[in-house]
């Protein structure tokens, strides 16, 4: 009995002991490389697509803004962001990553594949040209687009024609929805609909 | 400076008491907090302590976006904390709202327009090693000499 109680005294003041269980301290556990981080810029060109702040579920997190070079560059605001890692899958680029997300997309051959769908409610639309003329991408198309929206170009997007707005190339979208807000009506709708793909070879 | 101040560096730098308070949050950073506690990461290692009462704690962990319930109540907790203190806020909601910060919710944040916040540590939720880096890296600032600063 008295045996053990010295032998327990022993072990307790043996230096080491008492200097790991005064002073122990692991270093702390780093993120794991799958960790999505805050995402980053990988300095690839910005081409100002904005698939970033599309999909981005949190409002206020990303925005992408004109650097002082003209360049555009995404911007994360912390405290908003969640790290859902949505924002470097989505864009096309590949301006953003965050951990090894771009790596295991690209070994996965998985990628997000976005497409817009344009539609307008006829029975609401009156015609007046606002979203042909409002979208940048008719703009660039047909610099000369005027109010009642009656292009000649047969390459713009969307024209009022014989009295009723025609989608000629919807494939253009880029799903800003421009249109959709500046229409007085509510008439025409722009869905966004995004795609994972996984290549099988 | 003198041999109490010393001692009472050193006391602090390996006993830093926590209390932590969930004001409206979706319980997910409140687990982060819990983590911290387990044998992973094991808080008390670092001389971290976690207390559930204010009265005890020099540092004040907030989570959660801040309900209306809270406007006065977090003021009168913080209150009860005594000198030196400091709050640190956890996660996305006490900085901006996140999920909860929509159209017609009845949350409130920024949290530090009520209480000063020493520190916020960013993320939904943040991850525990961000958690307990925030506070060891936070401590001595304001523990650190703070009869002699006061002065
Ligand atoms: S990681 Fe997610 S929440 Fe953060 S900016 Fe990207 S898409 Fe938005
Ligand atoms: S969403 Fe943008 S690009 Fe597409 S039609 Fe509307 S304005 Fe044009
Ligand atoms: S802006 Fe609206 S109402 Fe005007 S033409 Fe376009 S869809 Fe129709
Ligand atoms: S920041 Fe995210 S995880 Fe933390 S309380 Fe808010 S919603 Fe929940």
């Amino acid at each position: 009995m008295s045996s053990s109680i010295i032998y327990y005294i022993r072990e307790f003041c043996r230096p080491e002991w008492l200097k790991k269980f005064f002073f122990a301290k692991t270093p702390l556990l780093e993120a794991p490389a799958h960790f999505r981080d805050y995402p980053q810029l990988t300095g690839n060109e910005c081409t100002h697509e904005l698939r970033c702040m599309m999909i981005c579920p949190s409002p206020g997190a990303i925005e992408v803004l004109k650097m002082d070079d003209g360049t555009w560059a995404p911007v994360i605001y912390k405290g908003h962001c969640i790290r859902c890692g949505l924002c470097v899958e989505a864009c096309p680029d590949n301006v953003l990553r965050s951990g090894d997300l771009l790596e295991r997309n690209k070994y996965e051959k998985t990628y997000f594949l976005a497409s817009y769908f344009l539609h307008v409610d006829d029975a609401k639309c009156m015609k007046c040209g606002n979203c042909a003329v409002a979208c940048p991408i008719n703009k660039e198309i047909d610099p000369r687009l005027g109010s009642s929206a009656a292009s000649s170009n047969d390459d713009v997007i969307m024209r009022v024609k014989d009295g009723r707005l025609t989608f000629l190339h919807p494939e253009k979208c880029t799903g800003c929805k421009t249109c959709e807000k500046t229409c007085p009506n509510g008439a025409i709708t722009v869905a966004r609909v995004v795609e994972g793909v996984q290549d099988e070879d | 400076m003198s041999i109490i101040q010393k001692l009472k560096n050193k006391v602090r730098s390996r006993s830093i008491h926590v209390s932590y308070v969930n004001v409206g949050s979706c319980n997910g950073c409140d687990i982060e907090i819990l983590a911290c506690l387990s044998p992973r990461y094991d808080l008390e290692q670092y001389g971290i302590y976690v207390h559930n009462n204010p009265r005890e704690a020099d540092i004040l962990l907030i989570t959660g976006a801040l309900c209306e319930q809270w406007d006065d109540k977090l003021v009168s907790l913080w209150e009860k904390i005594p000198e030196p203190k400091a709050a640190i806020t956890i996660g996305n909601c006490p900085v901006s709202g996140c999920v909860f910060n929509r159209r017609g919710s009845y949350v409130n944040p920024p949290v530090s327009k009520h209480i000063p916040v020493a520190a916020s540590i960013p993320g939904c939720p943040p991850r525990p090693s961000e958690i307990v880096s925030t506070i060891l890296s936070l401590a001595p600032e304001v523990f650190k000499d703070f009869e002699e600063k006061k002065r």
